[in-house]
């Protein structure tokens, strides 16, 4: 539920002239609720950035989302390609 | 490897199965999607732009009233985060994530270490002085829609945010 209590605020704010992306950790919910910008990670509810004091992790998600602000000209939702796991073997 | 576009019609049957889950179990009969989705290309380079965080992990700060967690009804209101926040002062009410991660790093679910970061670099151009906090459990998404959706929205427009990145609990 949050992810179409996220997706429905992220509509109104785009609505407003905020350009928005978000993270999706459950695709289906965020596709279904009609997003402008989002990305669907492979990762657990709770850790759309990735694991505790793993900046490096948080840097190539948050990179991730801003190229996608830069670059979708209509309402795109991308997979990222990464997989949870241990620290050192994620990418 | 490399992002691949997503088609929403390879997801529809798997939505419609969670909505009909959300009305069966969660008395949440009253679905809400973006009928008219908007979209705003971005305004001004990201060197230049002022970037809002928004999470919906129960996030608050000690001296705010926590999110309604135990009730069906859910909690469509939310929390104003100022960028400057101490981290000792920041709670997570809510009963439908493991909050660990976020209790160990708020940066999980609302990266503002990092968003300084970004700006230091120069990558955005400043962060916006506050963030949202929000708890996504609302079985009933008309108040998100109608009320909360605009309120946000608004709170980021009177702050000059041109970007806002969202995350889910």
């Amino acid at each position: 539920m949050c992810h179409r209590s996220v997706g429905l605020v992220q509509g109104a704010v785009e609505a407003a002239g905020i350009s928005t992306a978000s993270v999706a950790l459950r695709p289906e919910i965020t596709l279904g609720t009609k997003v402008p910008r989002a990305a669907y990670l492979r990762f657990p509810l709770g850790n759309p950035f990735g694991e505790p004091n793993e900046p490096a992790q948080h840097h190539r998600i948050l990179e991730d989302l801003l190229v996608l602000l830069e670059t979708a000209t209509e309402p795109t939702v991308i997979e990222l390609p990464y997989r949870w796991r241990r620290w050192g073997k994620w990418l | 490897m490399e992002s691949t576009v997503l088609d929403p019609e390879d997801f529809r049957a798997q939505y419609e199965k969670w909505v009909q889950f959300v009305a069966a179990n969660h008395h949440g009969q009253n679905n809400r999607v973006n009928e008219e989705p908007a979209f705003t290309p971005l305004q001004k380079p990201l060197a230049e732009a002022r970037v809002a965080l928004l999470t919906s992990a129960g996030v608050h700060l000690s001296d705010q009233e926590p999110f309604h967690t135990a009730t069906i009804a859910g909690d469509a209101t939310y929390r104003v985060i100022p960028n400057d926040v101490d981290f000792s002062a920041v709670r997570f009410a809510h009963t439908h994530y493991d909050t660990s991660s976020a209790e160990q790093d708020l940066n999980v679910v609302l990266p503002i270490t990092r968003l300084a970061e970004l700006v230091e670099r120069g990558r955005v151009g400043a962060a916006s002085p506050i963030h949202i906090g929000m708890m996504g459990f609302n079985p009933d998404p008309s108040a998100i829609a109608d009320t909360t959706g605009p309120a946000v929205a608004a709170a980021l427009t009177d702050a000059d945010v041109d970007v806002a990145i969202f995350a889910p609990g």
